[in-house]
């Protein structure tokens, strides 16, 4: 391990960093949280955390490849969560509820 | 302490701050405020970044329309009362939580051990000069892929609507 001091230079590293805790997060609010529409809020978290490391990794190598990446995740996110939410809305319409338990209903 | 390195560490902080908002907050609405919150600084962290046409990108298609679509569903619920908020059981909690720590730790591990990579970023490039060549990428090497996400835009917005007229799917009562 390289002893630089992290408080006195800002690197690559600490963008990576940054966006694998805030991927952790979100990855544990899908593991944690009953509510759908939390649960894919959470999934919205995982994706900008990816974005993060892409623009970081698009900067320090002076490549431009990262931010079109970055495009494409923007859109398929915001299609994700249009279907997600559609879906939220039917089983509302269903069950009377969004938590997770709805699966329970599921069994053939 | 220079204003780059107080800006990321300020930045850096209110946005897992607020992302771990998200996820500990039990009133599905604060947990869309601290959505959009996170939202923004993440665009911030994207301007920081030099990127300063997806961060603002990123505010108006999150912080605008994304959160502006949850908001509106949340809306159409009444989720006052909200039964249980986290998932039972604090042993398969504890160990979920292990999990989620463990990853965290391997990937800041394999960060600190990894020698750079990449060298220093160059001079800054001027904002319009930068949109200039993110969009003759766009339309030069990844032609496919953004013809190829006008199409999935297409059947999306299709699959939506026939999602939202349905009523009740294959197994409806009628």
């Amino acid at each position: 391990m390289q002893s630089i001091d992290i408080f006195g230079q800002i690197g690559l590293n600490h963008y990576l960093i940054l966006s694998a805790l805030l991927f952790v997060t979100g990855m544990a609010g899908v593991l944690l949280r009953r509510n759908i529409i939390v649960l894919l809020m959470s999934i919205e978290l995982m994706l900008n955390a990816v974005n993060i490391s892409f623009i970081a990794f698009g900067k320090y190598m002076n490549q431009l490849d990262g931010q079109i990446l970055v495009f494409f995740v923007m859109t398929i996110a915001a299609a994700e969560a249009a279907v997600g939410l559609a879906i939220a809305v039917n089983i509302f319409k269903r069950y009377k509820e969004v938590n997770i338990r709805f699966f329970e209903h599921l069994k053939g | 302490m220079t204003a780059d390195i107080f800006l990321f560490w300020l930045l850096a902080s209110v946005t897992l701050l607020s992302g771990v908002g998200v996820v500990l907050v039990s009133n599905p609405i604060y947990s869309a405020l601290c959505l959009a919150m996170t939202m923004v600084g993440v665009s911030a962290i994207f301007a920081t970044l030099g990127a300063y046409f997806i961060a603002g990108v990123q505010m108006i298609v999150y912080a605008g329309a994304v959160m502006v679509l949850f908001v509106m569903v949340l809306m159409l619920f009444d989720l006052k009362t909200e039964i249980a908020t986290f998932s039972r059981g604090r042993i398969s909690g504890a160990i979920k939580i292990a999990i989620v720590g463990l990853l965290a730790g391997l990937i800041a591990g394999t960060f600190a051990m990894t020698t750079t990579i990449a060298g220093k970023p160059e001079t800054k490039e001027k904002a319009g000069h930068a949109a200039k060549s993110l969009g003759e990428l766009l339309f030069t090497k990844y032609v496919f892929g953004f013809e190829a996400l006008g199409v999935l835009l297409l059947i999306i917005a299709i699959g939506v609507v026939g999602l939202a007229r349905s009523k009740g799917g294959t197994h409806a009562k009628h």
